[in-house]
């Protein structure tokens, strides 16, 4: 978290990087017009934000298309030695999509999205309780979303870009 | 990150093609309507006509994706909330107007509201969490967590 690579942007990339939030799949030659630069160099700004793991593309469906499922929150805590191997642990698990190591309320935070109790169920008592050194999970089940920015993430996979 | 928006709408399912562009696009969201198009056999315009019904739709949205460090968002915090003496809703539609609260989900559980806050630097930590948060009637407790690392960061799917 003590990245330094904002710094790493300049003036030029953060204009990029507004265009490309606003539409992702604007031209690199749009982009060129609009910032008065050449084409090329968008290009080679877009390859070396991707290559660094700052930005990344990607599609996003709708809840509705996966089954309209309920974000559920796990609070975890595990005996101090053992809270960076449960993490690698939970990173694994496919119904996991986010993992936070965290000062202060629980030692781990992990999300995924369920579209029934039993499978949320089965995942905990199955699969987390039982990892050596968890201490407690406390579940907690979202029942509305008001705002999420899709946009915004850590970037955890740099994808090969040729 | 959602749930459940009220919306009735339900999404025109989507045909093997659309899969197939999706899949494309997933891995890189920036391949052209004219490489999507060569990689199926199909023509560009065909392409871009099955993009532009899903996003009308509202099934699908290609979006860029920028490294909380890209923003120097150097501090990120999960938050719980807990509400007195007013509608959790309104609570969370406040919250929500903060730019730094990336997510606000109304919970079943200990607390009422999860956020997720992006923060510069840890000395706006305290000013945020206390005078922002803490400010905004309703709000009688909140539980922060400062993440150290964050291991996992996938959702392909989201409220749209």
């Amino acid at each position: 978290m003590t990245d330094t690579s904002w710094q790493r942007l300049d003036a030029l990339d953060h204009k990029i990087v507004s265009k490309l939030a606003l539409d992702a799949r604007i031209s690199n030659r749009a982009i060129a017009a609009e910032l008065g630069v050449t084409e090329g160099t968008i290009r080679t700004r877009i390859k070396r934000l991707q290559n660094e793991g700052l930005i990344q593309f990607t599609v996003v469906t709708d809840f509705r298309m996966a089954g309209s499922p309920n974000l559920c929150m796990l609070g975890i805590d595990a005996d101090p030695s053992r809270v960076t191997e449960v993490a690698a642990r939970l990173k694994m698990m496919p119904e996991i999509n986010c993992v936070v190591l965290l000062l202060g309320r629980f030692n781990l935070l992990a999300m995924g999205l369920f579209t029934n109790i039993e499978q949320l169920n089965e995942l905990v008592v199955e699969q987390i309780r039982s990892m050596p050194g968890i201490q407690r999970v406390e579940t907690s089940i979202s029942v509305h979303n008001l705002k999420y920015e899709a946009g915004v993430a850590k970037i955890t996979r740099i994808a090969a870009i040729d | 990150m959602q749930i459940r928006s009220g919306r009735s709408l339900t999404p025109s399912s989507l045909d093997a093609l659309d899969n197939s562009i999706i899949d494309i696009l997933r891995t890189n969201g920036r391949t052209t309507n004219q490489d999507i198009a060569k990689q199926l056999s199909i023509t560009a315009a065909t392409v871009s006509a099955r993009l532009q019904k899903m996003e009308d739709a509202r099934a699908m949205r290609v979006v860029a994706v920028t490294d909380f460090a890209a923003l120097g968002y150097n501090v990120i915090i999960a938050v719980g909330v807990k509400v007195q003496a007013r509608s959790v809703q309104a609570v969370g539609h406040d919250l929500a107007k903060f730019p730094e609260v990336l997510s606000v989900n109304i919970m079943n559980g200990r607390h009422d509201i999860e956020l997720l806050v992006a923060l510069h630097d840890f000395s706006e930590v305290q000013q945020f969490l206390y005078d922002h948060i803490g400010s905004i009637a309703g709000v009688a407790q909140i539980d922060a967590g400062i993440a150290v690392d964050i291991a996992k960061y996938e959702f392909n799917v989201a409220p749209l």
